[in-house]
């Protein structure tokens, strides 16, 4: 049986995020008309008139980290959940599901020389420096996997009690406290219930990704152009558009 | 063992060969190496040559001090073309934001946003400039208006 693909978006706490992920998803669908599409959102968001933008739409908490509550409860076998502050430019945005091949997740990365634009990578553990290496603000994963649908939940529960302060390990910088990349980096390096996790990196994952503070003149374009654009650096998240 | 020399780094300040930027490494009797920075006058004031401006350009050879500023302002050059280049960029990138922003204010407006005229919020969305946006908000505007009107004339 083909598997099911669909796309995620979550928007949670502050009303730019809905109107952000109604941005997104209507992008989507101007590049691929077929798109399935799930929106995690509060209720008090909801407009009844983006109802028909979605094949679902389900309430989520009141958490800023709510996207991991929504990629946990994805309906789709192939899930490719993005950032709501995000917008499609490309039709091949309908093929990202070919993009899987033999990994469980797919994430795009953080590297050296992408570092100007990042908040936080690198930090002091017990064993030493650490290093983010995975970016979450796209991630494409096998929700039929039951290792990935257990690692979902438990990265969203991790998160959710690390910032409700019922779960921080001994020797991390505080500021962590508040990154689900920081979750995502103890799952995949300390839980060994997840070394068997095939943690892949996008080819080419600028273009299903590409921060808009990226300088091309640092960073090239990537080849085939860019699928997503990711403006999340520069926008006015608590402000009200209008 | 203390020793004191001049880096072989040393290029001219000056087109006229006047002044040198060079930098002396000293190490002193407990092995402590230090650094200085220096920028040598050939004459002081009162035509006087300066001593340690001769042993520069004795020590490293006035052809060498030439390739190294040539080398310089070569590098200086590229430095200065890359920078404004990222400063292009930067900008580039901060306008597609203010875009980006005044599209999503568009598509606050009661006619556009409840529009499902498809096509036209699609040409909205990829606007290129403020112009642009303008003038599909205005045209998505104008046509929901219209189908007011026609509505309002239809019951009449």
């Amino acid at each position: 049986m083909e598997p099911t693909k669909g796309y995620v978006l979550v928007a949670s706490c502050k009303i730019n995020f809905y109107r952000y992920a109604i941005n997104l998803a209507e992008s989507i669908l101007d590049y691929n008309p077929d798109a399935k599409m799930t929106l995690f959102c509060e209720e008090w968001m909801f407009e009844e008139l983006h109802r028909d933008l979605f094949e679902n739409v389900y309430w989520c908490d009141n958490h800023y980290r709510a996207k991991l509550q929504g990629m946990s409860k994805s309906p789709y076998d192939l899930t490719f959940y993005v950032d709501v502050d995000m917008e499609c430019e490309h039709e091949d945005i309908a093929l990202v599901f070919d993009e899987l091949g033999e990994s469980d997740v797919m994430f795009s990365a953080l590297t050296d020389d992408r570092e100007y634009t990042y908040a936080e990578r690198r930090f002091d553990s017990p064993e030493g420096k650490q290093i983010f290496d995975l970016c979450g603000g796209v991630c494409l994963y096998d929700m039929r996997k039951p290792i990935v649908r257990q690692f979902m939940h438990d990265w969203w529960e991790l998160t959710r009690r690390m910032m409700n302060r019922e779960w921080f390990p001994e020797g991390y910088n505080e500021s962590l406290r508040s990154w689900d990349q920081f979750t995502l980096w103890w799952l995949v390096n300390k839980e060994d219930k997840y070394k068997d996790l095939k943690v892949g990196i996008f080819e080419n994952d600028l273009r299903w990704n590409y921060y808009n503070a990226l300088n091309p003149a640092i960073t090239p374009t990537p080849e085939g152009g860019i699928v997503l654009r990711h403006y999340s650096c520069g926008l006015d998240k608590d402000g009200f558009i209008l | 063992m203390s020793y004191r020399k001049w880096m072989d780094n040393a290029f001219w300040e000056t087109d006229e060969k006047q002044m040198l930027n060079c930098i002396l490494e000293m190490e002193d009797d407990v092995g402590r190496v230090t650094r200085q920075v220096m920028k040598l006058r050939k004459t002081d004031d009162d035509g006087k040559e300066n001593p340690d401006f001769v042993e520069v350009v004795d020590q490293l050879g006035e052809e060498l001090i030439t390739e190294n500023t040539n080398e310089r302002n070569v590098r200086k050059k590229r430095e200065a073309e890359e920078d404004k280049q990222r400063q292009l960029e930067h900008a580039k990138a901060r306008k597609l934001e203010q875009l980006f922003n005044y599209k999503l204010e568009a598509f606050e407006i009661d006619d556009i946003k409840n529009s499902k005229n498809r096509q036209l919020k699609s040409k909205l969305r990829r606007a290129k400039n403020r112009v642009e946006v303008d003038l599909y908000a205005i045209m998505i505007v104008m046509e929901e208006m219209k189908k007011r009107e026609e509505e309002e004339n239809g019951t009449d």
